[in-house]
């Protein structure tokens, strides 16, 4: 039983850092390679400012989310006037600065060897909450202004800024945005995991969260999460297959990029109210 | 009262010389053309006015405020849209959302009342909605709100794109060969449709075509550059008979 709960809690905290890749290369088209960057990040700050400045639990998680915003701003500012492979290769390179960087301030980060002692104040409740919040709110901005420029950006930059889109500036509140909720997650992560240590997020990792959001859908929210889940407790329950489990994977994102390029589940997105209109007309 | 003022502008792209001190003046309420042989650098000009490309001299002005040197969605945002000359619609956005999409440059709530669908954001995204349908029934595009764009017919994308350069309100419509493509059919109804759209919304239009039917029927003044330099202006008739254009779509006279 607290194998699969411990399945379940690892899941959903990735679910939750797969929702931040999903504003950004999904609803915009920004492939990032560096979302471990703020993954660590988050983790870290929150970590640092609750075992070395005795810090209450929700202010580390607090400084976690602005410490990733600011982070992410200031990354934004150059890398944001970039085309789709150059950000992808400047991301990268923050992503792996950002594990060197953890590397080397051992004095604050205790280098290689980690951050050990964070007491687990993170449970399945918390996480879940954490989904739904996030989840409402990028559906939110998902169907007004904020998402459709997003898909306008991802579909025609140029068209964009002739129909009154701020491209460059929009790019920015998405980028700040991702950052701050895979910050957010990282810190959730510290909380969990209780251990840290810089290649606790490499750029493979950050990969995957971009293969899901696309094998899920780049227009679905519900594709990313239900993609997400399923690739994530599948690897768990699937590990007496070995190392056939990747192979099986790479099968799956093969196919779906092949057979249905517009991801699993398209566009299609799960809602409450019209589920309760149709049973209530039934 | 003139909308737009464009003074002595040029653009060079490397050693080729797109546009040369092309000057123009565009009266409030009125239709012009730009014509003039493939290549002549007309779709230039409407990229150096709407901030696609920066001008490497010369100037804009916009009514009264300067233009030259401002981003494209600020120029937008004043009230210059335009269509293109290779549709450009959003593919992965619906027909609704086209339009939606342009009409956020005169919405006004903020992204956290957005975040947690405030009351304004609903009650502003109702008004883009009713808008944008409005529109769609305007160019007989309703039953088609919910399909993407490029499922549409030619025409039908044609049309959308106009209904979209008109969402955002503009003062100036800038239409890049809104005939290309279309059948003497259609452009007899893009006729109709343009003079009306102009009476109705008093709007100033300026039309770059090469399709001579549409500009001859509607335009009031009409400019025509050949290599980037402009050769002639003046009212149809006067065009129609000015030897320096013959020459330049038809060739020296043997």
């Amino acid at each position: 039983m607290a194998f699969y709960l411990k399945v379940l809690e690892i899941t959903c905290l990735f679910t939750i850092l797969v929702l931040g890749a999903y504003l950004m290369t999904g609803l915009t088209g920004l492939f990032s390679l560096g979302q471990g960057g703020f993954v660590s990040i988050g983790a870290y700050t929150a970590a640092i400012a609750y075992v070395h400045l005795h810090l209450p639990f929700p202010i580390a998680l607090l400084l976690a989310i602005i410490m990733g915003s600011i982070v992410g701003f200031l990354i934004g500012i150059p890398t944001l006037r970039l085309h789709r492979d150059y950000f992808l290769l400047v991301t990268f390179g923050f992503g792996e600065m950002v594990r060197a960087a953890l590397l080397h301030l051992a004095q604050l980060t205790g280098g290689a060897l980690g951050i050990a002692g964070i007491p687990q104040l993170v449970g399945l409740p918390m996480i879940l909450a954490s989904i739904v919040l996030i989840t409402f709110l990028i559906s939110n901005l998902k169907r007004s202004r904020f998402g459709r420029n997003c898909i306008a950006i991802r579909d025609d930059e140029l068209a964009a800024s002739l129909m009154g889109i701020n491209v460059y500036g929009h790019k920015m509140k998405v980028f700040v945005l991702s950052s701050a909720i895979t910050s957010y997650g990282g810190a959730l992560y510290a909380f969990l995991i209780m251990f840290i240590e810089p290649n606790l997020f490499n750029w493979l990792e950050s990969a995957k969260l971009i293969i899901i959001t696309f094998v899920g859908g780049v227009n679905s929210i519900t594709g990313a999460i239900v993609t997400s889940v399923i690739y994530y407790s599948f690897g768990e329950f699937f590990r007496f297959v070995d190392v056939w489990r990747d192979v099986l994977l790479a099968l799956a994102v093969l196919f779906v990029t092949i057979f249905r390029s517009g991801g699993i589940f398209g566009s299609w997105e799960f809602s409450l109210m019209k589920l309760l209109l149709k049973k209530g007309k039934g | 009262m003139e909308v737009l003022r464009a003074a002595d502008i040029s653009k060079n792209f490397g050693g080729v010389s797109a546009v040369s001190e092309f000057t123009m003046n565009q009266k409030e309420n009125e239709i012009t053309g730009i014509i003039g042989p493939n290549g002549a650098g007309k779709t230039t000009v409407f990229n150096l006015i709407t901030g696609v490309y920066p001008v490497d001299s010369g100037k804009i002005l916009f009514y009264d405020t300067e233009i030259t040197r401002l981003p494209s969605h600020r120029i937008t945002g004043l009230g210059i849209t335009r269509t293109f000359q290779n549709i450009r619609l959003f593919r992965n956005l619906n027909v609704l959302d086209n339009l939606r999409a342009a009409y956020g440059v005169k919405t006004r709530y903020t992204l956290w009342e957005e975040m947690v669908r405030f009351p304004t954001v609903r009650r502003e995204e109702r008004e883009t909605e009713d808008l944008a349908k409005g529109y769609l029934a305007y160019f007989g595009l309703e039953k088609y709100s919910q399909s993407f764009p490029y499922n549409l017919p030619y025409g039908l994308q044609r049309r959308l794109e106009l209904a979209r350069a008109l969402m955002a309100k503009p003062r100036l419509l800038l239409l890049d060969e809104p005939g290309a493509g279309l059948n003497p059919k259609e452009i007899r109804q893009l006729i109709n449709t343009l003079l009306k759209i102009q009476e109705e919304k008093k709007l100033s239009i300026i039309i770059v075509e090469h399709h001579m039917e549409l500009v001859m029927n509607i335009c009031k003044m009409i400019h025509v550059l050949n290599f980037g330099k402009k050769i002639a202006e003046g009212n149809p008739e006067e065009i129609q008979k000015n030897t320096m254009v013959l020459q330049a779509y038809l060739g020296d006279q043997v």
